[in-house]
């Protein structure tokens, strides 16, 4: 007989595109890192007040797939001193999931911020440098339009128990929308998608509070944690 | 053992109702008496794409800059995407576009006709994205790039970016164009009451949407639902 065996949970989501499904993979990872483990702390915890990745890593059920580990394992490295330029590969949540492939290249915000720094002229090279590093940080902390509106430091902590919860009620009512409507194209099914989750977000639910702020409430809350932890380790 | 049967290619076939398309379109074209020659070529595209005065003179200019390039056949593919257009058959216009169209020097003005095609048919956002700014920055004083850009935003996420552009956009529509300024008031009040919550100032823009097309059944249904009890409805 085996104590608390672990416990495999299938599910069924359609998605709109194959991009969307490689990144609903990738939210449920990050969903998982930060649930409380029963009532200790959650893995992404652990990782911070530890600094050590390993042992994250040796806890790990030994069915989770070699594909699932490296995942984790990049997700789990320590974050840039400067500009949080990984947040560019995370999933960025439910608010996210559908917004098609896009990288640094096409960051206007960042193009726009750094264009005006070079415009600048500094009295020597520490100046310059520190308004650089205060320019990354700026950039890290504005919401950004192409993250629907979360900043990178937020898209960067990934999604906690209350954004999991409704992303797992968005895609089954996702799932009831598509078996009523029928699509002329792959484009057609994902801005109808896209328009179905705007407006979702948007919708007040019975506590009145809509589920985007609900999303950014805690985000915000699971970076103030990371704060604190690391300033506990420091 | 069982004979494999032979897998047929969908490639032909496609090739074929592109075909079939552009067959049906050359019917319209002969039954109006449009047949582009090299003596008429540029009059046709003119009259035949836009009446409207800003569009036309933007095409004309456009004709006139890569008039060497263009041509009789430009013209015939122009006259095509027109009655594609006219019929709102949007797999033919993003078809026609990328077989076709987009083989000529670039056209701002007819990257803003099919943009808003290609978003809607085939999801690329990015894309659709970067021909509105085109569009925006070469042709400024139409409304439609800029009503685009207000849509991707929303599709983004990015309600003020979204609330920004339709601005722009309600700046630049004109009377004339009463289908497309409807659409734009609605959406910008949508996405005022989204960032604002300000009721009062949705219910106003919803009926200015409402003095530009009466019989707009979604403005309609908003309004209804906002001056009764407050309720979020679909875009």
């Amino acid at each position: 007989m085996v104590d608390n065996p672990p416990v495999l949970q299938l599910q069924t989501h359609w998605l709109p595109t194959r991009a969307s499904i490689e990144r609903l993979m990738l939210m449920k990872i990050e969903f998982w890192l930060n649930q409380p483990n029963q009532n200790k702390r959650s893995i992404s915890e652990i990782v911070w007040a530890t600094g050590d990745i390993r042992q994250a890593l040796a806890e790990l059920s030994p069915i989770v797939p070699l594909k699932v580990r490296r995942q984790i394992e990049r997700l789990l490295q320590p974050w840039p001193q400067g500009r949080y330029t990984p947040a560019y590969h995370r999933s960025g949540g439910i608010l996210n999931l559908f917004t098609p492939q896009w990288g640094e290249h096409q960051d206007e915000v960042w193009n726009k911020m750094l264009a005006e720094w070079h415009a600048q002229t500094f009295p020597d090279d520490q100046a310059r440098y520190a308004a650089r590093a205060e320019l990354e940080q700026r950039w890290n902390n504005t919401p950004h339009p192409f993250f629907a509106g979360l900043t990178p430091a937020q898209v960067m902590v990934g999604g906690g128990k209350q954004e999991a919860k409704l992303a797992d009620e968005f895609l089954n009512y996702l799932q009831k929308y598509y078996s009523k409507t029928e699509f002329e194209s792959e484009g057609d099914m994902l801005i109808n998608t896209l328009m179905v989750l705007r407006s979702w977000q948007l919708q007040p639910l019975s506590n009145g509070k809509t589920p985007q702020q609900i999303i950014l409430a805690e985000r915000t809350e699971l970076l103030n944690r990371r704060a604190r932890i690391l300033a506990e380790r420091a | 053992m069982a004979k494999r049967t032979r897998r047929e290619s969908t490639k032909p076939q496609v090739r074929s109702v592109y075909h079939e398309w552009i067959h049906i379109a050359d019917q319209v074209i002969a039954e109006k008496e449009a047949e582009p020659r090299p003596d008429n070529w540029q009059q046709l595209a003119l009259e035949w794409c836009t009446s409207n005065e800003a569009e036309r003179s933007a095409l004309a200019s456009y004709i006139a800059t890569y008039h060497k390039k263009l041509g009789v056949e430009w013209a015939r593919d122009m006259l095509r995407l027109e009655v594609f257009l006219q019929a709102n058959h949007q797999c033919a216009i993003v078809t026609h576009y990328k077989r076709a169209l987009r083989a000529y020097p670039r056209c701002a003005l007819i990257e803003a006709w099919v943009v808003g095609h290609i978003l809607r048919h085939d999801g690329e956002i990015w894309q659709a994205r970067e021909m509105c700014l085109n569009a925006a920055a070469e042709l400024p004083t139409l409304a439609a790039p800029f009503y685009e850009l207000g849509f991707i935003h929303y599709l983004l996420g990015d309600f003020a970016g979204a609330l920004e552009h339709f601005n722009q956009a309600a700046m630049r529509v004109t009377a004339e164009e009463a289908e497309q300024a409807a659409r734009i008031f609605y959406n910008r009040a949508i996405m005022q009451l989204a960032l604002t919550n300000d009721t009062q100032a949705a219910i106003a823009a919803i009926t200015e949407a409402l003095h530009y097309k009466p019989d707009y059944a979604q403005a309609k249904e908003a309004l209804h639902a906002l001056k009764h009890t407050w309720r979020w409805f679909q875009w």
